[in-house]
Formats: C-alpha cells, sequence, structure tokens
C-alpha cells in the first residue's frame, strides 16, 4: 500500500537528499576523474585509462611522499599503539580517582587545534636544540596527535568488560604477563586494531604538523600533493588522490573484517 | 610461595605506573612544555638573522592589535566561523534527525555518507572542491551548459569557495553529535506531543529541539573553532582575498621567519576563540536552563 506524502515531508527529504550528495560529490568527482583518459581534469570525460596511475608510479617525487608517509604512519602507530593501550589499561583498571583527570589529559591533543600543537613543536624542537634538520619533530608530532585515538578506542572497550576475568586468571596463578596476554589482550583487541587504523589513518592525513615540521628534503604525501597543486593541476592529482582514498577504504573494509562498523564509536 | 605472594603492598600499588608514566611523560615533554615555548616566543624580539632575537619585548602584541589589516584579518576568521557553524547546524540537523529515525535499509550507506569527508585526506577533499569551484570546473560548466550563466562565476580564491568547502568538511563532526543526542530522545515523547494536538511543527520547537540542545551546543563549538584554526582549505581556496589568521599566522613562520610576531598572532586567536566559547557556552547553557 503506498503512503502519500506531504509537502513537508517531501521538502525535508529533498533536503536531507541534497546534503548526502554534496558530502560524497568531490570524493566520487576525484575518483571518476582519476580514470579519465584525456588531459584535463574535466567533465565529460574522454575516456576510461589508467594512464595517470602510469604517471603517478613514474612520478618519483610522488612515490618517495607515499613511502614516507606510509614510514612515518607506520611508527606512529606502532609507539601511540603500545603507549596508548598501556595508558587505557591503567586508566581503567588502576586510576582510581585520577581516572577523570587523566583521560581528559589524554585526550587534549585532540581537543586543540592540530596547527596550535605544530607551531609550539616548532618553537620548542628549536629551543632544545633539535630543530627540523632530521624529521624527528614531524615524528613524535605525529605521535602525539595519534595517541588519543588509541587511548580512546581501547579504554572503551575495556570499560566493557569487567576485570574479575583478570582476577580470576590471577588467582588461578597466571603471572602478570602471562594474564595479559592470554586474557586482556584478547579481549581488547577490537579496541586497539580500530585504534591502530585509525591512528595510522589519522597520521597520514596530518597536514599542519608535517608542513612545519618536515626536515629539510624530507615530504609527506599530504604536503607533496598541496604543493603540487600550486603549480600543476592535472589529473595526476586525482591518480593520487584516488590511490589515498583506496588506502583508506581497505583500513576500514579491514576494520568491518574485524570488528564490523556497527561497533565504531566517536 | 607463588611469585603474586612476593610482591609487597607497595610494589602492587605502583608496579601499574610503568603503564601510565611512558604517555604522560611523551605528552609533558612534547606537548605541555611545547605551549611554554608559544608564549616565550611571543614576547622576544624580533632579529634580522635568525627567526627570533634574544631579548624580551611586549611589541609584537601592541603592533597586531593596533594593526587595522591584521585586526581585519581577525574579524574575517571568526566570522567565517560563525558563518560555517550556522551552515552546518542548518544542513546538519535534518540529516541528523533524519539518520537518527529512519528504518531504510540504506542507513549503513547513508552512515558511510556522512562519515566520507572524515575518511578521505584533507587535502584530497580540498582538492575535490578545487576540481568543482574552479573557473572551468565541474559546478561553472554545468551551469554555462544548463544555459544559467554566460561567463563563469568567481566561486573560488574567495569567501564563498572558502565556506562551501568548510562545510562541507566540517558537516560530520556536527552531525555525529547531534546523531548520537537524536537517538537518545524517546520518540514517544514526539508522539505524545502529537497525540495531544500539537502539530509537527510545534512538537519540533517544543520537544524535539529542547532536547537535542547538548548535542547542538557540543557540535557547534566543535565546528566554530576547528573552522577558524583550519590552514589547508583556506590556503587552497582562499587565495589572497579570503586570508585567514592561520594563513597569516604560517606565513609568518615559514615564508618571513618572523616567529615572535607569529606565536603572538597564535595567541591572540587562541585567546579571542576561548572568550568567544566561553562565552556562547554561558548564552546557551542559560537559554536550556529557561526552558518550560
Amino acid at each position: 500500500m503506498k503512503q502519500s506524502r506531504s509537502a513537508t515531508e517531501v521538502m525535508f527529504l529533498t533536503i536531507v537528499s541534497a546534503v548526502y550528495i554534496f558530502l560524497m560529490a568531490p570524493i566520487v568527482l576525484i575518483v571518476v576523474l582519476s580514470l579519465n583518459s584525456g588531459e584535463f581534469l574535466l567533465f565529460p570525460i574522454e575516456g576510461l585509462s589508467l594512464r595517470w596511475f602510469g604517471e603517478l608510479y613514474a612520478s618519483q617525487q610522488f612515490i618517495d611522499a607515499i613511502l614516507t608517509s606510509l614510514q612515518v604512519a607506520g611508527i606512529a602507530t606502532v609507539v601511540s599503539g603500545v603507549l596508548g593501550t598501556a595508558a587505557a589499561i591503567y586508566c581503567v583498571r588502576h586510576a582510581g580517582r585520577m581516572r577523570g583527570v587523566l583521560r581528559l589529559f589524554l585526550m587534549t591533543p585532540l581537543l586543540i587545534p592540530e596547527i596550535l600543537t605544530a607551531i609550539a613543536l616548532l618553537f620548542y624542537m628549536y629551543q632544545i636544540g633539535v630543530g627540523t634538520s632530521y624529521s624527528i619533530g614531524m615524528q613524535i608530532g605525529h605521535i602525539v596527535i595519534t595517541l588519543p585515538y588509541v587511548f580512546m578506542n581501547v579504554a572503551t572497550s575495556l570499560f566493557n568488560f569487567d576485570d574479575s576475568v583478570e582476577e580470576a586468571a590471577r588467582s588461578l596463578g597466571a603471572s602478570p604477563v602471562v594474564t595479559f596476554r592470554r586474557v586482556t589482550l584478547p579481549l581488547i583487541k577490537p579496541g586497539v586494531i580500530t585504534g591502530c587504523l585509525f591512528a595510522f589513518i589519522i597520521s597520514f592525513d596530518i597536514f599542519n604538523i608535517s608542513l612545519l615540521l618536515k626536515g629539510v628534503g624530507t615530504t609527506t604525501l599530504p604536503i607533496q600533493l598541496f604543493d603540487y597543486l600550486r603549480w600543476d593541476f592535472d589529473p595526476t592529482a586525482a591518480a593520487v588522490s584516488a590511490v589515498s582514498i583506496t588506502m583508506t577504504l581497505v583500513a576500514i573494509l579491514i576494520l568491518d573484517r574485524f570488528v564490523g562498523l556497527r561497533s565504531l564509536r566517536f | 610461595m607463588t611469585v603474586a605472594q612476593t610482591i609487597s603492598p607497595a610494589q602492587r600499588r605502583l608496579g601499574p605506573l610503568v603503564l601510565i608514566v611512558p604517555a604522560i611523560a611523551l605528552l609533558f615533554a612534547f606537548f605541555v612544555l611545547p605551549y611554554f615555548s608559544i608564549i616565550v616566543m611571543s614576547f622576544r624580539t624580533a632579529s634580522a638573522s635568525a627567526p627570533y632575537g634574544d631579548s624580551y619585548t611586549l611589541v609584537h602584541f601592541t603592533t597586531a592589535l593596533s594593526d587595522s589589516y591584521t585586526m581585519g584579518i581577525l574579524a574575517r576568521t571568526l566570522g567565517l566561523g560563525l558563518l560555517v557553524t550556522v551552515i552546518t547546524l542548518i544542513l546538519g540537523y535534518p540529516v541528523a534527525w533524519h539518520l537518527a529515525r529512519t528504518k531504510s535499509r540504506w542507513k549503513g550507506l547513508l552512515y558511510t555518507f556522512v562519515l566520507s569527508p572524515l575518511l578521505v585526506g584533507l587535502v584530497v577533499r580540498t582538492f575535490g572542491w578545487m576540481i568543482i569551484l574552479s573557473k572551468n570546473g565541474v559546478a561553472n560548466q554545468s551551469l554555462a551548459w544548463l544555459g544559467l550563466t554566460d561567463s563563469p562565476l568567481q566561486l573560488m580564491n574567495n569567501n564563498l569557495g572558502v565556506t562551501i568547502a568548510l562545510v562541507h568538511v566540517f558537516l560530520p563532526f556536527i552531525i555525529l553529535p547531534l546523531l548520537g543526542n537524536i537517538q537518545a530522545i524517546n520518540p514517544e515523547l514526539e508522539s505524545a506531543a502529537r497525540s495531544l494536538g500539537a502539530s509537527r511543527t510545534k512538537t519540533f520547537f517544543r520537544v524535539t529541539l529542547p532536547l537535542s540542545m547538548p548535542g547542538i551546543q557540543a557540535g557547534t563549538i566543535l565546528v566554530f573553532v576547528l573552522s577558524i584554526s583550519a590552514y589547508v582549505t583556506p590556503a587552497m581556496l582562499g587565495g589572497a582575498r579570503a586570508k585567514t589568521m592561520s594563513v597569516l599566522v604560517v606565513q609568518y613562520l615559514v615564508d618571513n621567519f618572523r616567529w615572535p610576531a607569529g606565536a603572538a598572532l597564535a595567541l591572540i586567536l587562541a585567546f579571542t576563540a576561548i572568550v568567544t566559547v566561553w562565552l556562547y557556552f554561558m548564552l546557551t547553557r542559560n537559554m536550556t536552563r529557561r526552558l518550560p
């Protein structure tokens, strides 16, 4: 049986659909234009081809930038993963009355605009005499920014089960290390995976910190793309963007496979 | 004797600290201390040969605050933040409501649509808008093809382009808090109001909207702070005509090597943001209180 809809309802649904389209439009356009066989970033596309991905593969600058980004994001993920997980276990299991304060403190890098943190770190690295001749400042900045994501996700998954299982393992004679490896870790695994994937995606996208703190001669993918777009405006940039979109999608699919997207809390 | 019994009570209490100390030490050394550097830097003197001099001065604050060009950019940045916040709220609220109440089997897909701007890199997203808004871009092509315009419209390198792209980037930040908030409102409250004779409009303004105030407050503060501190979008789409404070600060730091002056500008922006958010917070708190 078909229900007739009132004029208000139709108007409401139109607005809502328009916003959904608005949200997706730029991303869909980039992917479509990266497959364009023509010279320009224009519609209608002349034909489908992978030639701009070939151009990308031939561009040493972009390949270097992608490799740097992967390396920086990889290190940031491992360090934030370990430190964030440990901090979350302490906060939920041992912090007691300090829990609220610690939680807020560990979340602050997320609450303060990244550009301010980037500026602060830039000045600080020079004042302690390290400077930006190496990318160490950039790497530390990436860890600082990604730490809250791991902490938040692991803490959430820890809240969801009570500590009696751990107590049981301990009272049956398991050492703290064995208890952690055999009981705690399997239970918080979804939180750790989610947190680490987030850390990776976020680090891969960090711009301001990389802009101000990158070492001489190094560049990450977002910075390289930004610089490229200042002078060139061709489908290579769309191909780079499509590669980066694909990487995020793969990460999201892994996430969905391991923990299910429905369990995500932002 | 088992291992557990050999551990003294003091060890049992202090042992777990091993878990938290590295994270705290990292944040203290590379997050808290650096923020003191900004403050110290803003009082340093300028230097011709280095990014900053050795002695201290207040001149960067007095110069910035009395310079009409800088204050104009500050005013424009705040105005832009306000505009983006209002537009994201107006566009985001219906979507959040729809997503919270829909029983469509496409709900998961629609949720992905809302999240999509967050999942794609910032530079990539802004690049997407360059493709759409440039002189020969998709928007101008479509308008010309429809016969609506004779010559291409100026859609980027001005406030319009920056506003559109910022609204796109930050819509999820207002939809997600609102979504959680609206989902928590019992739909029976709305049905009750309706069955007692209130019109749809009245139900919305007297029941749903007041109950979603916490979500509105959280989302709008988030979007405002993110918009006024955004760098990539204004730098890529703003051109020289729509410069914001962040762009000016980075220009001072990277292009002009005037670090103390840049630090002062960053602090002025941060201070203005804190005051604005605090005023807004007090204002909306009173508004929520006065509700029947």
